[in-house]
């Protein structure tokens, strides 16, 4: 099952943080294949709401950027900043909430996979 | 695998730039991510055009200036905003300019009472202050078509610090917003 985008665009933001949480620096493409393999190919993150994401993580402070040139092109490698790591805890439990009351209001038994 | 040459690379940019990608952050990760692609998955007497354009139709839905509009619109819409139809952006316009000469004029017959006619002086005021602005309301709202994109149909509008002001074409994205 691929869940829909309108699931996955409102915790993106939560995904990416907690990805650089975990890895010290990643790239574009790197966070999408990260998260297909991490979750069986059941959310694909798409460039047209990685970028946009990642690029307003840059404007807010919560990323640091280091570039390396691969011939003549640059790759952009994201890391979390102070705040990034505060913040990515703060989504994080705030994520955790939400399930827990989702789960409750819609009285979801819990499954094993 | 397949090696990308500088002169592919300098395609991919131009091309990247041509469709409306003006951020260069943008354009860099755009480019990276693409180059990844076709090294990863052209073979050697691949047509490597061919490729590339069908590769960047799935970046997007209708146009690949997608991506940056809604860059610039998570960028610039934090803090708290308000997120009005068209229909709502024009009834706050209307009550903001129109409103306080109404208000006026009902106050004012209310305090006289009701057998007393408003004077001159004050429902001439009220028709030259609001008369204008009214009209200007009526043409924007009802003639979308001969004045778009200004306030186009279906368009969304956002009133928040940053920015003040913004009026959301039906094409841009603006989902996240409504949660």
């Amino acid at each position: 099952m691929i869940y829909s985008s309108e699931l996955i665009k409102g915790t993106l933001k939560t995904i990416v943080l907690k990805l650089l949480t975990d890895n010290k620096k990643m790239y574009g493409y790197e966070i999408t294949q990260k998260v297909k393999e991490l979750t069986l190919d059941r959310i694909q993150i798409t460039e047209g709401a990685l970028y946009p994401t990642l690029h307003a993580l840059e404007a807010e402070g919560l990323v640091t950027i280091k570039t390396e040139f691969i011939g003549k092109r640059v790759r952009k490698y994201y890391s979390l900043s102070r705040a990034g790591k505060t913040k990515a805890k703060e989504k994080l439990n705030e994520l955790s909430n939400f399930m827990e009351t989702m789960i409750s209001l819609l009285d979801i038994k819990p499954k094993t996979i | 695998m397949y090696r990308i040459s500088d002169q592919q690379v300098d395609f991919i940019l131009a091309d990247i730039k041509k469709h409306g990608i003006r951020i260069e952050s943008l354009q860099q990760n755009l480019l990276d991510h693409i180059c990844i692609i076709i090294e990863q998955n052209l073979e050697q007497h691949d047509d490597f055009e061919k490729f590339y354009r069908e590769i960047i139709k799935t970046f997007y839905k209708e146009e690949l200036k997608e991506i940056e509009e809604e860059a610039i619109f998570l960028v610039k819409s934090k803090g708290p905003f308000l997120l009005l139809s068209r229909l709502q952006f024009f009834l706050l316009l209307f009550i903001t300019f129109i409103g306080p000469y109404i208000t006026y004029d009902l106050v004012w017959f209310f305090n006289e009472g009701h057998g007393s006619v408003l004077p001159v002086e004050v429902w001439s005021g009220t028709m030259v202050f609001a008369t204008f602005p009214l009209l200007v309301l009526l043409v924007l709202y009802f003639t979308p078509e001969k004045l778009d994109p200004l306030i186009p149909r279906k368009s969304k509008i956002l009133l928040g610090i940053r920015p003040f002001i913004k009026i959301i074409p039906p094409t841009e994205k603006y989902a996240s917003y409504q949660q």
